[in-house]
């Protein structure tokens, strides 16, 4: 009896230590798992979020997808990727929209229509959740 | 305005059908806009401050408090033909030499992208002249209320008509853009600095910029030269070229007719994020009356949160006389020695027009909502002695050299 509750205990602990112990979900930029891009450094991450390179190092056309403003998961890449508050990004993509040198990255809806975006089209880059990886898409770099 | 200012509305015209009763898929257009609410206060009564040289008025002597030199609107539409083939027509409305603020084209041009890192375009482009030229307008790109004036004001166009093509190469982890410009522009400026009002014509104008980006630094490059002609300016000459050779040699010198300008600018900036810092200097030679005049500024700020202070000292001089000893007096006819020592007057005044002086000015962002952000401003401008300044309506009392306190408040959106 005594010795079953111990092992409750242990249990209840083990559990909740790994609840508090893991960490927060991360975001990790991805690519489709059809893409011949395989890893990315968080600088050139940030060059291709932040209009200055459309291609991937491999040479081949990067076209980058957004989550929406206003949400958690966009301001945490954009801190963790480029080093840039929203207000910075967004002054970064507004002199680009003025001078006519580009067009800030389409915007999905969540998670889930980045993955169907990424499946639809092999050029393009979102970052999601590490905890909404599945095996349609590839990590390509962690901040 | 002129004819050529006015041409890019056509396009603006041309491209609102193709896009707005398209069959699927329609071209995607994209709306954009940027603006400003700002008022400033300037501590100068007898004379106002004019930020640029094509504005009519500004705070000072005209108004206590001047919504001129900082609130403008602009709005935007990029249409995407083909993956290649894009359009831009910008539509800018800000106070204009004749004090209102009926609306131009800024820029209306057709881009093909050749490669996704080579492109040309060709219709009403920016004049990169300067590292924020091209979003000198939109001051939600920038940090300040304004650009620091005395480097911005050395160059005040922004525009060109022509074509432009730009190359961006990556060399590792750093991208280098090579853009080079040719083209003209015509552009109307008010008699509020002094000179008579007219249109300055630039012609034959070729520019190059090499901007090399590493990390979070950016290096550039810039040179560019044109034929520049101020009609306005040609009585002065006619007058002086009556008193023969001496006469003669003076237009020769002055005259704004034709005359190769030359600009240079070199800049730099670092932006980690937490903090940044840049630095321009540049120089404008103009080889006549409008002399040659050289400027920099280093500015850097600090952010905390959605606050950013910040600091600038910015410093414009003449690198050419501001005075010239003119028509030789001795000898002449009394009939014609008023008229000489009138032409000499004119002249000496107009080159004192070039402006010397340094600001220092401090002040703070504050990123109050997503898309716009409230900026105030301090600054102290000094005036060299005897120069008059970047001021302009000047007031009978107006004393030259003096100091002015800036006070200014601005609003920026983006949408």
């Amino acid at each position: 009896m005594r010795f079953r509750l111990l092992i409750g205990l242990v249990l209840a602990c083990g559990i909740a230590g790994a609840a508090l112990g893991a960490p927060p979900d991360e975001v990790v930029a991805v690519v489709s798992a059809k893409s011949s891009v395989t890893a990315l450094t968080a600088s050139e991450v940030a060059d291709i979020f932040l209009g200055k390179s459309s291609r991937f190092p491999d040479g081949t056309q990067a076209t980058p997808i957004d989550q929406p403003e206003e949400s958690a998961v966009r301001d945490r890449f954009y801190s963790r990727y480029t080093g840039k508050s929203p207000a910075q990004v967004k002054a970064i993509w507004s002199k680009l929209i003025f001078t006519g040198r580009g067009l800030p990255p389409v915007q999905a809806a969540d998670a889930a229509q980045v993955k169907k975006m990424l499946a639809a089209n092999p050029a393009a880059i979102g970052y999601i959740d590490s905890s909404h990886v599945d095996a349609g898409v590839r990590v390509v770099g962690r901040p | 305005m002129s004819l050529a200012r006015n041409w890019g509305g056509l396009v603006l015209v041309a491209l609102a059908p193709a896009w707005a009763f398209a069959q699927e898929p329609p071209p995607p257009v994209t709306f954009s806009a940027y603006g400003t609410l700002g008022l400033i206060h300037s501590s100068e009564h007898n004379a106002d401050y004019l930020v640029d040289a094509f504005q009519s008025n500004g705070a000072g002597r005209t108004h206590e408090w001047s919504g001129a030199a900082d609130t403008r609107l602009g709005l935007q539409l990029t249409a995407t033909f083909t993956p290649r083939v894009s359009a831009v027509v910008q539509v800018l409305s800000q106070q204009n030499f004749e004090g209102s603020y009926r609306p131009i084209v800024e820029w209306a041009n057709v881009k093909y992208e050749i490669t996704p890192d080579f492109s040309v375009r060709a219709g009403r482009v920016v004049l990169p002249i300067f590292m924020v030229t091209d979003t000198r307008r939109v001051g939600y790109a920038n940090p300040w209320v304004r650009p620091p004036a005395e480097l911005y004001s050395l160059v005040p166009l922004t525009s060109n008509d022509g074509v432009d093509a730009s190359f961006r190469a990556r060399i590792g982890e750093a991208t280098n853009t090579i853009q080079a410009t040719a083209g003209r522009s015509d552009s109307d400026f008010p008699n509020s600095g002094g000179f008579n009002a007219g249109t300055a014509k630039v012609r034959d104008l070729t520019a190059i910029v090499d901007a090399f980006e590493w990390n979070n630094a950016v290096l550039r490059f810039s040179y560019g030269t044109a034929k520049l002609t101020i009609d306005a300016q040609e009585p002065l000459f006619a007058a002086f070229r009556q008193f023969g050779p001496p006469g003669t040699a003076i237009s020769d010198r002055y005259s704004v007719n034709d005359r190769r300008v030359t600009f240079v600018g070199i800049g730099a900036s670092y932006d980690p994020g937490p903090w940044f810092a840049m630095t321009e200097w540049a120089r404008f030679d103009t080889h006549s009356l409008l002399g040659t005049k050289s400027a920099w500024y280093v500015s850097g700020g600090y952010r905390i949160g959605k606050v950013t202070p910040y600091a600038t000292y910015a410093r414009i001089k003449a690198d050419s006389a501001t005075s010239d000893p003119g028509l030789p007096l001795a000898g002449l006819p009394p009939q014609v020695l008023p008229t000489a020592v009138f032409l000499n007057t004119v002249l000496n005044q107009q080159l004192n027009l070039l402006p010397q002086q340094h600001t220092v000015s401090v002040g703070v962002r504050w990123d109050f909502a997503r898309s716009a952000a409230l900026k105030v401003q301090y600054d102290r401008v000094e005036v060299a002695p005897g120069s008059l300044g970047m001021f302009g309506n000047f007031g009978p009392d107006y004393q030259p050299g003096g100091r002015a306190n800036l006070f200014s408040v601005a609003v920026d959106f983006v949408y």
